[in-house]
């Protein structure tokens, strides 16, 4: 039997000793290289703020050597206190059975039944793919993730799942979403793309609207805030407000970076570009988000004449 | 006697070596190992050995065994699809 060479096993062994929760992973937690991976992640992110992951992928010895290390063949691993724990499949059935909460010494969140409500279309609709996509022990999902995104699924039942009647439609409602999906409204519409699901959640942060009078009174106030446009540089050039930055790529990246309390204010020529950013970073857990109804243009004329329209 | 890995080894052959392995480490256990795709076997494996383990510790006892049949850069074993770890 092939054995760990000993400088890679004390690595190993330093890593495991030092972190709490550790998974060894293909990529990182923002950006999981693997189907594996990404689905412990996305578990482990309903338990814990914090924890450390190893990318085997930027570090052959370890990649190699954890496998002998942990006496198991596959790529993700999960450590916790130093003790292997297991790989996805393993990491999933814990999940599904409430096993995690004790390995992590996480309280499970309340199991309060959420209202849902779903309209007509929209039930029979769900009916449909429910009779479609499902088999013996084959049931809705509907999760609402931290970020806000609901997403609707068939899959086998677990222990942990609470189970929701609504308009002669049962669904299941993960733990970690059931706080998060309470109250929300779910009703087929016809779009450009085709017929489509639209939820509304009240407990989602919303994008707020700011009229340009109100921006005005903003930018005299001294209050600080982002004020971010999302123009193309083109336009920019044509027609700016004094205070707004253009965002681009390095912008981006800087606001992504942010507390997500920070109060975000964006600015297009008229407002929808301003609506697709807002909900951009919406998506990204922020919470304080406003677009200027109107955009440049609405203020050009409520405002000030000398901002060139164009 | 540790085990001789040759290249280009057919499906049961390895199948075979995975057998001899397990046996080796896990002596007097019923092993059964079924090829699926290139380099994707099914292992069942029944044994005494197995005795008061979690689910966890005794597929590490298997593949702790067969673990230098899955590594290096082109092992003959890619992917373990099931592991089934039964007490007799």
């Amino acid at each position: 039997m092939t054995s760990i060479e000993e400088p890679v096993r004390e690595k190993i062994d330093q890593l495991v000793q030092s972190h709490p929760v550790l998974l060894f992973m293909k990529g990182n937690r923002q950006a999981p290289q693997c189907g594996f991976s990404a689905k412990v992640i996305s578990i482990l992110d309903n338990y814990l703020d914090d924890y450390e992951t190893v990318d085997v992928l930027s570090d052959g010895e370890v990649r190699e050597g954890i496998k002998l290390y942990s006496s198991w063949p596959t790529i993700p691993q999960l450590y916790v206190n130093g003790e292997f724990i297991g790989g996805c499949d393993i990491i999933t059935e814990m999940a599904d059975g409430g096993e995690l909460f004790g390995t992590f010494g996480v309280e499970p969140p309340s199991s309060t039944v959420p209202e849902i409500h779903i309209g007509d279309d929209a039930a029979e609709a769900l009916r449909q793919a429910a009779a479609q996509n499902g088999g013996p022990d084959q049931y809705l999902h509907l999760s609402v993730s931290k970020d806000w995104q609901t997403s609707l699924s068939v899959a086998a039942k677990s222990a942990m799942d609470v189970e929701v009647q609504s308009n002669g439609v049962t669904l299941m409602v993960d733990p970690f979403s059931t706080d998060r999906a309470n109250g929300i409204t779910i009703e087929l519409v016809e779009t450009a793309e085709g017929r489509g699901f639209k939820v509304d959640n009240p407990n989602a942060p919303n994008l707020g609207e700011m009229s340009v009078q109100e921006l005005k009174t903003l930018l005299e106030s001294g209050d600080k805030f982002e004020f971010i446009d999302v123009r193309t540089p083109s336009e920019f050039e044509t027609a700016r407000i004094d205070g707004a930055v253009l965002l681009d790529e390095t912008e981006y990246t800087r606001l992504s970076a942010l507390p997500k309390q920070t109060k975000i204010v964006f600015i297009c020529h008229h407002g929808p570009r301003g609506v697709n950013a807002g909900q951009q970073f919406l998506g990204q857990g922020f919470t304080n988000l406003h677009n200027v109804t109107g955009g440049i243009d609405a203020w050009s004329l409520a405002i000030d004449p000398e901002t060139p329209r164009y | 006697m540790p085990i001789e890995v040759q290249a280009n080894l057919s499906s049961a052959q390895i199948a075979e070596t995975i057998h001899e392995t397990i046996l080796q480490a896990i002596p007097g256990a019923e092993i059964e190992v079924r090829p699926g795709g290139v380099g994707h076997f099914e292992i069942r494996v029944e044994s005494d050995a197995f005795e008061g383990l979690g689910r966890v510790k005794q597929q590490q006892l298997v593949y702790g065994a067969i673990s230098e049949l899955l590594s290096g850069s082109n092992p003959p074993v890619h992917a373990i699809d099931k592991l089934d770890c039964v007490v007799p």
